[in-house]
């Protein structure tokens, strides 16, 4: 009897060491992290995240949680300052001691974090930030949903090309010098090579430039007809403002950001119907449906900050909650890892296409729909469906 | 007994300080700094290393600034030729952290030199934006020469051991960036005692004047550049085995900014003001966070919408009712308090 309980006693205590091992992990709760602009100019992008993950977090509660464990994000800003990205993460995971994470800001700021991240075996879902740096080489812990601005701006290229302006296009790209910017300029070579196009100007230029009168005026000069537009947010206005003070005719395609409300705002005086394109839904009965879930667990207040960035949090986190959910209640973050590797059409509510990480890169979302915002509506409308470029 | 600024021999009067209760309180200080790592957290050990690497940073940019007159908004950039320094010595040409470290200052202080020589006939703003375009000529040339530097990709910084520890995380981390800022300070304070740290406080305070004197502008500016930039090349390195990583987004203009911040709060052409500044910079930010998640209400619409805002506005609030109050800065704070409780009962 005696040996009987010492053993149970051992077992047990056994048993409870190992579970307190595993990190952000009690019977009653999971922690998942998130790192985000929540300050500065860039917030709106963190907010809208903060927004979707918030969402996905209460509609999973309201469900019963994850195999009856109630799921808490915790938000930390890092300015997207890559430097405070890294400090940030530091904190969810020694002060607050957090399972996985979702959130990552920006492509500097993700990797910054990816020492930590790797070094705790950390399940990552990147929605934010899905540059190729990310994914390549494969972190055996980071998966990654979303296209990469290269396809993005070929899918835009290609549908002008096909649809629009035919083979007459002049062709004009203005990009980021930056790792960013290469991306865009590599969509641009793709398909100014395949449309045998002509490539009248390249121009890079740098992160926070907000005059771009000479540039455009070159682009001007060179009878451009079609603008690889890869400026963000005001900067993206900024461009479109100055080729309509040159009267310029164009299509415009741009960065996914440009497809968020604020942005739009920002671009629609020029009187461009300018496109993106991006691997989640903007309009559609996708977004109807999530707009009328959000409302049972956010404020009016709240509703009105709903952008793409609170779609690919909400689609990150039900995905990291999906690998958790199948680990059962021994949750570990090496099972979780497992199983999000083996995730196969893992249904979003075509806000995206279905994901998958079954793939060497442990990559998903890659398939772009193409958007125009149509300045008289002030509204986005789709052109075609998600698709892989 | 002490006589207050009454000296008897020349050692006493280039001694650091001829105090032994100042020295029993640097004892204490460092003996607390040396057990730091069994007494704090992996976070807060993480917080520590950064605000000692800003005291490497603002110590540096203090000489240059603060003791020489010279002010630069070029500090994210010669942060950056150190941190890239550094990063690539040890990942692409795996040499040693002991000889990567040193090298990153060396390497940032002949890159000085270029900015220095045009900072011979300016002054003020107009050298402070000479030093601003240099930062923007780094940036550029970390992006173009991408076959040395990588490009906008950035370096992965790995392969740093001293004696088999690794010293890009916890406590080798640490004591290395520790061992640093000791040696840093010390030097500062000691060059500020010799003929150069006299020369560039007479370069400060009218240079006309100190070249009539005799002192060589041109050698004591280049000097100061030099000096300077050797040290916040080495904040640099550090700052690539802290992160483990660097690109050009890491050195941001903010950084310039903050570090002129840094030296104005804590008192300008204090070495133990810019020290109080970094800690005072550094820490403000989790203060602010740790005060507001105690004293607000977590479930209130105001506090869950408008956190973020609320904590950068109070940064923002903190730094200008200080300098309001407070224009002499931190150094202005700890005097006023030393002297209060020196002359404890009979304080005025």
């Amino acid at each position: 009897m005696r040996t009987s309980i010492i053993t149970c006693a051992a077992a047990l205590l056994l048993s409870t060491v190992a579970y307190a091992a595993e990190p952000g992990v009690t019977d009653t709760e999971i922690k998942v992290g998130d790192v985000n602009i929540m300050t500065g100019p860039a917030a709106f992008v963190g907010k809208g995240f903060a927004l979707g993950s918030k969402i996905a977090a209460a509609e999973i509660n309201a469900a019963g949680g994850i195999n009856g464990r109630k799921l808490t994000v915790i938000t930390e800003d890092d300015g997207y300052i890559p430097a405070r990205s890294f400090q940030a993460l530091t904190k969810l995971i020694e002060v607050d001691g957090i399972f996985a994470l979702n959130g990552t800001s920006g492509t500097a700021n993700v990797l910054a974090m990816m020492p930590l991240i790797t070094e705790h075996n950390l399940p990552t879902v990147v929605t934010e930030a899905p540059a190729k740096l990310v994914y390549t080489p494969v972190r055996p812990s980071v998966f990654t949903f979303g296209a990469n601005y290269e396809d993005a701006f070929y899918a835009q290229l290609k549908y002008i090309h096909d649809n629009m302006e035919g083979k007459d296009a002049v062709y004009g790209i203005l990009r980021q010098d930056d790792d960013f910017g290469k991306d865009v300029e590599a969509g641009f070579n793709r398909a100014v090579k395949e449309f045998g196009g002509k490539a009248a100007v390249r121009v890079a230029f740098k992160k926070g430039t907000t005059n771009f009168s000479a540039e455009m005026a070159q682009m001007k000069q060179a009878g451009v007809t079609v603008l690889a537009n890869g400026g963000i947010f005001a900067g993206a206005a900024n461009i479109l403002a100055e080729a309509r003070k040159l009267d310029m005719k164009i299509q415009s395609a741009g960065v996914w950001s440009e497809g968020i409300p604020a942005s739009a705002a920002l671009s629609a005086p020029a009187g461009y119907d300018f496109m993106v394109a991006d691997y989640v839904s903007l309009v559609g009965p996708a977004n109807d449906k999530f707009k009328v879930l959000a409302k049972k667990f956010v404020t009016d207040d709240e509703l009105s900050n709903i952008s793409r960035y609170t779609y690919v949090a909400y689609i990150g986190l039900k995905t990291l909650a999906e690998g958790m959910r199948q680990c059962g209640k021994e949750l570990t973050r090496t099972c979780t890892i497992e199983k999000l590797r083996g995730l196969k059409n893992f249904e979003t509510g075509g806000l995206s296409a279905p994901i998958s990480f079954d793939n060497p890169l442990q990559l998903s979302g890659t398939a772009v729909g193409v958007y125009q915002f149509d300045t008289k509506a002030n509204a986005f409308k789709a052109l075609s469906e998600f698709k892989q470029y | 007994m002490r006589t207050g600024h009454f000296k008897e021999n020349p050692g006493q009067l280039v001694a650091l300080s001829d105090s032994r209760v100042v020295w029993t309180w640097f004892a204490g200080m460092l003996c607390v700094m040396v057990l730091a790592p069994f007494l704090i957290g992996n976070y807060g050990l993480t917080l520590v290393v950064s605000s000692l690497i800003a005291i490497i940073g603002a110590v540096a940019l203090n000489m240059l600034t603060g003791q020489t007159g010279l002010i630069s908004l070029g500090q994210a950039g010669f942060l950056a030729v150190g941190a890239y320094s550094n990063a690539l010595l040890l990942t692409d040409y795996h040499w040693p952290v002991w000889l990567t470290l040193p090298a990153s200052g060396l390497i940032a202080a002949l890159i000085s030199l270029l900015v220095g020589i045009p900072s011979l006939r300016l002054k003020g703003l107009y050298l402070a934006i000479t030093t601003l375009a240099f930062s923007f000529i780094i940036s550029h040339v970390i992006l173009y020469a991408e076959g040395v530097t990588h490009g906008p990709n950035g370096v992965f910084v790995k392969g740093a051991t001293i004696f088999g520890y690794d010293v890009q995380k916890g406590v080798p981390l640490y004591y290395l960036v520790l061992g640093l800022t000791v040696a840093t300070i010390l030097a500062a304070l000691n060059i500020s005692r010799t003929r150069i740290g006299r020369a560039w406080m007479a370069i400060r305070d009218h240079d006309i004047a100190a070249r009539v004197m005799g002192i060589d502008l041109v050698r004591y500016k280049l000097l100061a550049f030099a000096i300077s930039s050797f040290f916040v090349g080495i904040a640099g390195a550090l700052m690539s085995l802290q992160l483990r990583f660097v690109n050009v987004d890491v050195f941001a203009l903010i950084l310039s900014i903050e570090a002129l911040a840094i030296i104005i709060l804590g008192g300008l052409g204090s070495i133990a003001g810019a020290v109080l500044g970094a800690i005072f910079l550094s820490f403000l930010p989790e203060t602010l966070r740790l005060f507001f998640s105690m004293f607000a209400d977590e479930k209130s619409a105001l506090f869950t919408d408008y956190v973020y805002e609320i904590r950068g506005a109070a940064y923002g609030v903190v730094i200008v009712l200080f300098l309001r109050f407070k224009p002499e800065g931190l150094i202005g704070v700890w005097k006023d308090a030393r002297k209060y409780w020196s002359n404890w009962p009979l304080a005025y």
